[in-house]
This record gives structure tokens, C-alpha cells and sequence, in this order.
């Protein structure tokens, strides 16, 4: 197998959506980095809506990642989706670190909110947008799962804030009494979606609610 | 016969639709070509034993390989060539890179015993000229060919080809048969088609499908035989034909229940598949 | 089997081709079935309708102002319209993502006819938006308490968003056809649309070229003050929507010309909103500011006179309703005194800046402000007892002594829960110790004694305080007096303290 992993590193990362990725990478880094090229010094909470709405833009680039044109012929080989899909996600970490990092220094020092926090927020978006990338390649045959992905990470980001109820904050302000508390429910969120991906990961060998086969008869 | 691929009960629903109801079937080395009319369930029959889909019931065993354990399952697909409906690629990848990236996933690591391999394939689906152009630039022909030559590389044992002779132009479809007859020698290939042409020139066995259950097994001349004798020539329209066209001498062509004294003409596959599947809908509709 | 067929190709033949125009309101139709079954407009619709709920049924919003509650149509359409540009955007996707495009670009309906479609599905989506605001802002105006005019301009303005919006999806379809892009640009819109990270801001100048322009004004103000040059953002946007289509559709020449003519409209409607304040509401701004009683109707209600700008009148009969209360509670002249009740406003440093107003010196006047409902009632109460007892603002601003028990029991007294109300109009929300009491101009301030002594009054039964004001009447109104004194002659046994004149 690990022969078969190094084997394919080139030619996935190749097959990896580069321009959907590029365009979300550059949108994201134009998020903080107009701000700073104009000028304004944000404040401390436009600052961090900033951070997030690059992350969110992260995401919903990375909701791309599992599109494959090559899916209807590749599905079947003993090469599983295990692989491919973490090998992947194994090549894009880096680069998606690197322009995380990039966007953080992005922001004026002294209007940053925690980093730790910030990046614990922008982890549990990807792990969310793998998720849902995951489940819509479990739960379909479409060879581009990205766009269904995309839509429903772009929905719950935008209506959760709304839709949260007060007891369970997530989308709190820097310096709020909360602030702990929600990125607890940061955390949570980031296990829940990568226990999610990596079920998704797994290729059943029945569908659900498949029911007993009877004895198999002979037949000519 | 020797089986090499034996399949029983096989179901499949999707929402309300039966895809696949109770087929069994068994095959054997060589050719065997899946006939039927569209909607029928021949591509979720041949994605259920190419591993693609799974089945809501019944089991089915490739080679000895059984895909119900994940065990099963991963050596079935190390001895499998799958060409589906409507393949994808990578439109910025060479035939090479790409038939080289579907042979890594089939697990050939070994660099040179398998860009040797990928090379065989391509010279095999003749695709030699063009192996360093983009299959962006290529023609659906050659496209189609790409596509072969991916669920050729490795010398699988089951070779699973869903209408690969779709958009062909005749030569094209006439070294497509040469690959396939020459594949089929020594392996085990399921093939459907719209074409009974391809049936006729290709296959040892026939399985004709309707509505989602095999309605035929048997050779190319046990179907043709079923129209032994309901093939005739007349001047007009016949009532009793259950299809009749004009050829181009000027007669009819009619295929059903001939009258008294009907002028019968040499039966072809294609009359004993139209007869098959006349009958079939019949009973489906009734 | 053959016979459905045969029935169907004979429909087939029966249903001949009609205009282009019908083929394209037919598609349109089609599209806007399908859009409005997309999740992502139907949860946007949900959250909008439970915005206009939640929004409506605010239960201290009895007195809306309605050059203001027109603007207050247009942030909630904006959920909507960002799935509008969303969905528009994968529907014109979606055939070139089945690969339909090739069989589709040789069809009768061009691309051109073909985008319009699309475009205009968007349509019965705004229609919905429409209803909803139309909803809103009838709930309001229906009120008893609604005064002012809204502005159909305003009221426009969500629809509007939605057209937009679907029509940048389509747009941005035939620009970037790629999966992504449009949920990138709808974060980018939520970033500054909703978000305020908006480079622009301010009530005049480039802050209109966004789609949805809320003037931050505290208080309302006379319709003819606002000067938001509505008409022509609307104009801006339907000109912002008709060139997104048009520059998605085909190049054809006529198509060219048009788009020259939505651009005109635009750059039109785009310049005259980024204009300064229009002078003549400058000045009349500047005059409501500095000379209200040249621009206000006056009414005669019982001994005193309420001066309102004329959108206000029918407020006065709520101020009157005060006054009384107040003044039946006061013994001596101040039973009978002839107030005049004036509302004033600042209006000269912009709409968006919130300037106190000076308390007025004129005897007998009381200020009166533009917003009224909830916390307003109990300040301009409180101006009135202050009044009453001191004579005018600018002294009722300086009490310091023993008159402020007299003024907040007179200010709560009459009212429904006084305490509520007092809590209300103290600057802290609070029931003890020192605080601001807010009025109309400048506060006043509560010593912990004079609250104590309050709170001890508005615990007791009415009619025994009132026999005791108006008893001590003089006295109590007296500027000599102390926290001390006034506590003795209301019969309060408690330790006061000294009042902040004596410290």
C-alpha cells in the first residue's frame, strides 16, 4: 500500500481542483489583505468576522476537494476511497496551513483575536467541509459532490449564527464572557465533522436498510 | 462451460423502481453480450458486479471472489477491468498519465513493469500515436478508447464494458471488436451493447434483459432460432407482424406470426431479440 | 405501450411553437418552479418570514414612525437575495454541469433568450419579497400609534436586492462558470452587506452604492428632513440588475445599445445618490433644528399647547395624556399651569450624529422629542414634573435638592407600575442609589436618599401622597428645600443622606 500511495502522489495531486482552490485561496487572502493594502485599521471584531469569513472561504473551497471527473471508472479498483481521499487531504494540509498562516499575519498584530481559537474555528470549518464533501460522494454518484457540499457549508454558516440558541454559543465576539465556552463547541464541532469524514471514508459493503438475501438458488 | 462469474437473486431498488429484480445468472470464459432495450437494468447489473453499487439482495461471486467481505471484495477488484457508461477524465492528463494513474490504483507499483504495461494497453487499443496529446484535444473515439484501455491495464480476469462501442465510427468499432475477441480468449467479459451486430460478431453467449430480469440466456444462435420460421417477406404491411418495415427492394420486412403460406426469409439475431423482448413486454405490461 | 406514444406524439404535434417571448416566459416559469424549490431559497424564505415575525411582534415598537419603518423593509430581504444570486447562479450552471450546453446552444431559444430566462425566474421570488414587505409595512402602518409617510421608493429597495442579486448570479454564471464562485461572492456580499464590513460609510456620498443604505439615526425625523435620495437608488439598483442581465445575455447590437441605456440609468441613478445633502433640506433641516415653531402646527389640549412638526400631530393627544397625569397629581398653580409642550430636534450635523438637545429657558416650555413608545414616556414625564416644579428645563436641570423627590414621584406616580417606569428612566436600570435620570434635554440625577424616598412613596397607597403633596405644595416645590424635609413632610421615616447641593 505505501507503495501504491507514493505511486500516486503526483498523479492525485495533479487530479486535485487547483483553480477551485486557487480562486477560494485568493478570495481569501483579498479578505484581510484589502483592508490592510487600503489602509483601515479594522477593529477588533471586524477583524475577526474577517478571519471567519476567510475561513469559511477555506471550506468551501476544500468542499471542492473530493471532486474527481475520473469517479465513474475509478471507483471500482482495490485502491479504496480511504486512500484517495486522505491522500488528498494529506497534500492540500500543507499548502492550506501555509495560506492560514498567511491570512492570520494578514491581520494587523493588535487587533488579532486569540490565534489558537481563530484557527481552532477555521479547522473545525474544513473538517465540516470534508464532512460534507464526504457524505455527498457516500450519498451520490456524482463525480462533482463539491457543489451540494459548498451549498449546504455556505448555509449553516450563514444561518447557524441566527438559528443557534443563546444557551450554546459559537459565534461569539473576541472578549466575550464566552468566548471559552464557544470554543469548547469549536472543539466539539471540529471531532463531530472529522469523526463524520472519517465514516464517510469507510465503503459499505451494503446499502443501508438492505434486508437479508435469501439463499442464493441455482439457475441456469 | 467452465463458471467463472455466478450470480443469484440479485435485487436492486432505487426509490420505487426495480433496477434489479431477482436475476441469476452464470458466465463462463469469453464474450458474453448483455442485450436490452434502455431502462432495462444492464448498467446497474454490470455496476453491482463491477463492485461500484452494492446489491439490496442476492450474492454473486467473480473468480471465486466474493465482494459480500471486504476481503472478497478487494481481490475481486484486483482482477477487474470496468468501463463505465459515461467515463470521466482528466482532461489535462495524457492517455498515458491517465491509463498510468488508473494502473497505480490497480496496484501495479512497479515503475517500469508498469509504464511497460500501460504502453501494451495503449499500443493494444491503438491509441500509440496520441499517447502524449491531452485528452482534451483527443476525439470521443479516442476517448472511448482511453477509457478501454484503463479497465484493460493489468490484465484483469473479468472485464466489465458498459456500451463501449457507443459513438464509434465503423473502423473504430472494428478494432474495438479485435480488442475484445482477443480479451475474451482467455478472460471472462461482460459486454452490453445497443448493437446485436456486436453481439453477433463477438459473443459465445447472449443474456437479453428487460424491466430489470434477464429474459434470455443461451448463444447468439439459440436466439437467432427463435425467430426460426416468424421472419417473412410480403408486398404490404402484414396485420399479424409485430414489426415491419420497408427494405430498400420495396418489400416488407415483417417479424411475428406469419400468415399461411408466408414467404419466409433467414432469420438474424436482431429479429430473435425483438421477439424475445416483444414477448417480454407484453407479459410486463400485462 | 405504443399507444401512450402514438396519444403523446399527436399532442406533440398539436402544440405548435410559439413566439420567442412566450418560449422565454415559459422557460422563466419554468426556472422559477425550480428556484423556488431550491433548499437554499426555501430556508432563506423560512428565515425571512421568521424575521418578519420575530421583527413585527416587538412589543415596545407601538409608536412607529413611518418614513422609518419603510427603510426597516429592507434588511431582511437580503438573506433571500443572497440565495437568489446562489441558486440563479447554479441554475445557469447546471446545464453546462450535465453537459446540456452543447445540445442546448443549437436550440430555437438562443443563449441570449435562454439567460433572460433565468434571469427573470428570479422574478416571482422578488414578488414573494414584495408581499413581505408590503406585510411589514402595513402591520406598522396600521397601528394606532403610526404617524409619518413611508416612501415607495423605500419600500422598493428589498425586491429590488433580490432582482439584483439573482440577476449578479447569472451574470457571474456566464462570467467564471465555475461551481465556486458564487459561493465565494456571496460571502463577500454577506461580509459587507450584512456583516458592515462595508468599505463605505456615512449618510451621504459612496455609502449608497451598496445595495441596502440604513441612515443610523437614533431618533426619527420629519419625512421632509431625511433627504435619502430614494427614487434614485432605486433607480440605481433596477439599472445595476437590467445591465448584469443584459451583459450575461448575447452581443447582438440591439442588445449592446441596451446596455448602454442600463449603464446610463445606473451611472445616472448611481451619481445622483452619492450627492450631498440636497440644500433645501439642508435648510430645512437647519430651520426644524433652530426655529421649530416657524414649522409646527400647535394644538390647544385642556389648560396647555402642544406643538408638533405636522407629521406629529396626532401624537399629541399621547403627550396631553402625560401632562394630565402628571398635572393631577400637583397641587398649588401647577394643577392649572399653562404649559407648552414643544418637540425639537438637532438635525443640523447630520441624521447619523446624535446631538443632545439644550434644555429650553422658556418658562413653562417642555421639550418633547421625535421618538416616542417604551423608555420615552417616563423621560418626558419626568419633564414635565420637572417643570412644573422647577419652572423651566434649564432649572429643572440644576435640582440638586430636595424637589427631585417631588419631581420622580410626580414623573411615576400616575403611570402604570411605577417602579418599572422608574427603572425604566434611570440611566442604569436601577432601584437603588445614585443615578441618572434621563428627559428629553439634559438628565437630572437621583441621590440613593431621593431614591429611597421615592421607592417609599410609589409603595404607598395613591390617594394618602397625593392629600400630602398637595398639602405641602409650596414647600415641597420650595428651592430651599431638603431630601431630609421633603421626606418629613410625605411622612417617609428614612436615612437620606445629604443632597448633592449640601455636599
Amino acid at each position: 500500500m505505501r507503495g501504491v500511495i507514493r505511486a500516486l502522489a503526483v498523479p492525485v495531486w495533479r487530479t486535485l481542483p487547483w483553480r477551485t482552490l486557487g480562486a477560494a485561496g485568493a478570495v481569501g487572502l483579498l479578505i484581510p489583505g484589502l483592508p490592510r493594502l487600503s489602509g483601515a485599521e479594522p477593529a477588533g471584531w471586524v477583524t475577526l468576522l474577517l478571519l471567519r469569513a476567510a475561513a469559511l472561504v477555506l471550506g468551501l473551497g476544500l468542499a471542492f476537494l473530493l471532486d474527481d471527473p475520473a469517479r465513474p471508472g475509478t471507483t471500482p479498483v482495490p485502491t479504496g476511497r480511504a486512500v484517495r481521499t486522505a491522500l488528498r487531504v494529506a497534500l492540500v494540509a500543507p499548502l492550506a496551513a501555509v495560506w492560514w498562516t498567511a491570512v492570520l499575519l494578514l491581520v494587523p498584530g493588535a487587533h488579532r483575536p486569540p490565534t489558537g481559537d481563530v484557527t481552532l474555528e477555521a479547522g473545525a470549518a474544513c473538517a465540516l467541509a470534508l464532512a460534507l464533501a464526504g457524505l455527498a460522494v457516500r450519498h451520490s454518484e456524482d463525480p462533482h459532490p463539491g457543489r451540494p457540499a459548498a451549498t449546504a457549508l455556505l448555509a449553516a454558516a450563514l444561518f447557524a449564527p441566527l438559528l443557534l440558541p443563546d444557551d450554546w454559543p459559537l459565534f461569539v465576539p473576541a472578549g466575550d464572557p464566552r468566548w471559552d465556552t464557544a470554543h469548547d463547541h469549536w472543539a466539539w464541532l471540529l471531532a463531530a465533522a472529522g469523526t463524520i469524514w472519517l465514516l464517510t471514508l469507510h465503503e459499505p459493503l451494503r446499502r443501508l436498510f438492505r434486508r437479508r438475501s435469501p439463499r442464493p438458488r441455482r439457475s441456469g | 462451460m467452465t463458471t467463472t462469474v455466478s450470480a443469484s437473486g440479485l435485487t436492486l431498488r432505487f426509490g420505487g423502481t426495480r433496477a434489479l429484480d431477482d436475476v441469476s445468472l452464470r458466465l463462463g470464459r469469453g464474450v458474453t453480450g448483455l442485450l436490452g432495450p434502455n431502462g432495462a437494468g444492464k448498467t446497474t447489473l454490470l455496476r453491482v458486479l463491477a463492485t461500484a453499487v452494492p446489491a439490496d439482495r442476492g450474492a454473486f461471486t467473480v473468480l471465486g471472489h466474493d465482494p459480500a467481505t471486504a476481503r472478497g471484495r478487494q481481490e475481486l477488484r484486483r482482477n477487474l477491468g470496468y468501463l463505465p457508461q459515461t467515463p470521466g477524465f482528466h482532461p489535462d492528463f495524457t492517455p498515458f498519465e491517465f491509463v498510468d494513474y488508473v494502473a497505480i490504483l490497480k496496484e501495479l507499483t512497479d515503475r517500469a513493469a508498469r509504464h511497460r504495461e500501460v504502453r501494451r494497453v495503449l499500443a493494444e487499443t491503438d491509441l500509440d500515436d496520441v499517447r502524449g496529446r491531452r485528452i482534451k484535444k483527443l476525439s470521443g473515439g479516442m476517448r472511448q478508447r482511453v477509457a478501454l484501455a484503463a479497465a484493460l491495464v493489468g490484465d484483469p480476469g473479468f472485464l466489465v464494458l458498459d456500451e463501449p462501442t457507443v459513438g464509434l465510427d465503423p473502423e473504430q468499432r472494428m478494432r474495438f471488436r479485435e480488442v475484445i475477441a482477443r480479451a475474451g480468449e482467455d478472460r471472462t467479459v461482460l459486454l452490453s451493447t445497443h448493437q446485436t451486430e456486436d453481439v453477433a460478431m463477438l459473443c459465445n453467449r447472449v443474456l437479453v434483459m428487460a424491466g430489470g430480469r434477464i429474459r434470455f440466456a443461451g448463444t447468439p444462435a439459440e436466439l437467432t432460432a427463435r425467430a426460426a420460421g416468424r421472419v417473412w417477406s410480403s408486398s404490404g404491411r402484414d396485420p399479424g407482424a409485430k414489426a415491419g418495415w420497408r427494405t430498400g427492394t420495396g418489400a416488407f420486412r415483417n417479424v411475428g406470426d406469419p400468415p399461411p403460406g408466408a414467404d419466409l426469409l433467414e432469420p438474424t439475431l436482431e429479429d430473435g431479440y425483438l421477439l424475445t423482448l416483444d414477448g417480454e413486454l407484453a407479459e410486463v405490461t400485462a | 405501450m405504443t399507444a401512450p406514444v402514438r396519444e403523446k406524439e399527436a399532442q406533440a404535434a398539436l402544440a405548435a411553437p410559439g413566439t420567442p417571448r412566450a418560449a422565454v416566459l415559459a422557460l422563466a416559469l419554468f426556472e422559477a418552479r425550480r428556484l423556488l424549490r431550491r433548499l437554499p431559497v426555501l430556508l432563506a424564505l423560512v428565515g425571512y418570514t421568521t424575521w418578519l415575525v420575530w421583527h413585527n411582534v416587538q412589543p415596545w415598537d407601538e409608536f412607529p414612525v413611518l418614513q422609518d419603518a419603510d427603510r426597516a423593509t429592507q434588511g431582511g430581504p437580503l438573506f433571500v437575495a443572497l440565495a437568489a444570486l446562489l441558486c440563479a447562479n447554479q441554475a445557469v450552471l447546471r446545464s453546462r454541469r450535465r453537459d446540456t450546453e452543447r445540445h442546448f446552444e443549437v436550440l430555437a431559444l438562443s443563449r441570449g433568450q435562454r439567460t433572460a430566462a433565468h434571469a427573470l425566474s428570479v422574478v416571482p421570488l422578488a414578488l414573494l419579497v414584495a408581499v413581505g414587505v408590503v406585510a411589514q409595512f402595513t402591520w406598522e402602518a396600521v397601528k394606532p400609534g403610526a404617524i409619518g409617510h413611508g416612501s415607495p421608493a423605500e419600500l422598493l429597495v428589498g425586491p429590488l436586492t433580490v432582482l439584483l442579486f439573482g440577476a449578479l448570479g447569472v451574470l457571474l454564471a456566464r462570467l467564471v462558470p465555475s461551481a465556486v464562485a458564487a459561493p465565494l461572492l456571496v460571502v463577500v456580499f454577506f461580509l459587507m452587506f450584512v456583516g458592515a464590513a462595508f468599505p463605505f460609510a456615512g449618510e451621504t456620498g459612496t455609502a449608497w452604492l451598496a445595495p441596502v443604505v440604513g441612515t443610523a439615526s437614533k431618533y426619527p425625523f420629519p419625512s421632509g428632513l431625511l433627504g435619502r435620495p430614494a427614487a434614485w437608488h432605486a433607480l440605481y439598483l433596477a439599472g445595476l440588475a437590467l445591465t448584469a442581465v443584459l451583459l450575461s445575455g448575447s452581443r447582438g447590437r440591439r442588445v449592446q445599445a441596451a446596455v448602454a441605456a442600463a449603464l446610463a440609468v445606473t451611472v445616472l441613478g448611481g451619481a445622483a445618490q452619492t450627492r450631498d445633502v440636497p440644500e433645501a433640506t439642508a435648510a430645512a433641516r437647519q430651520r426644524a433644528s433652530l426655529t421649530p415653531e416657524k414649522e409646527q402646527t400647535c394644538l390647544r389640549r385642556g389648560t396647555s399647547e402642544y406643538c408638533a412638526f405636522p407629521e406629529w400631530a396626532p401624537r399629541t393627544a399621547d403627550w396631553e395624556r402625560v401632562v394630565r397625569g402628571v398635572q393631577s397629581l400637583a397641587g398649588g398653580p401647577a394643577q392649572g399651569q399653562r404649559l407648552l409642550v414643544r418637540q425639537r430636534l438637532e438635525a443640523r450635523y447630520g441624521l447619523d450624529v446624535d446631538s443632545a438637545l439644550p434644555p429650553a429657558t422658556t418658562p413653562g416650555q417642555v421639550t418633547v422629542g421625535t421618538a416616542w413608545g417604551g423608555n420615552r414616556v417616563p423621560e418626558f414625564s419626568t419633564a414635565v414634573a420637572a417643570v412644573l416644579v422647577a419652572g423651566d428645563e434649564k432649572a429643572a436641570a440644576g435640582v440638586c435638592d430636595g424637589r427631585m423627590v417631588t419631581v420622580m414621584w410626580l414623573s411615576l406616580a400616575w403611570q402604570d407600575d411605577p417602579e418599572a417606569q422608574l427603572r425604566h428612566v434611570r440611566l442604569d436600570d436601577s432601584l437603588s442609589g445614585e443615578a441618572i435620570v434621563l428627559s428629553p434635554t439634559d438628565p437630572l440625577t437621583m441621590t440613593a436618599g431621593q431614591t429611597e424616598v421615592v421607592r417609599a412613596l410609589l409603595e404607598r397607597p395613591l390617594p394618602s401622597v397625593v392629600g400630602r403633596v398637595k398639602a405641602h405644595w409650596a414647600e415641597l416645590t420650595s428651592p430651599k428645600i431638603t431630601t431630609a424635609r421633603a421626606a418629613e413632610l410625605l411622612g417617609v421615616h428614612a436615612k437620606v443622606g445629604p443632597d448633592r447641593c449640601e455636599a
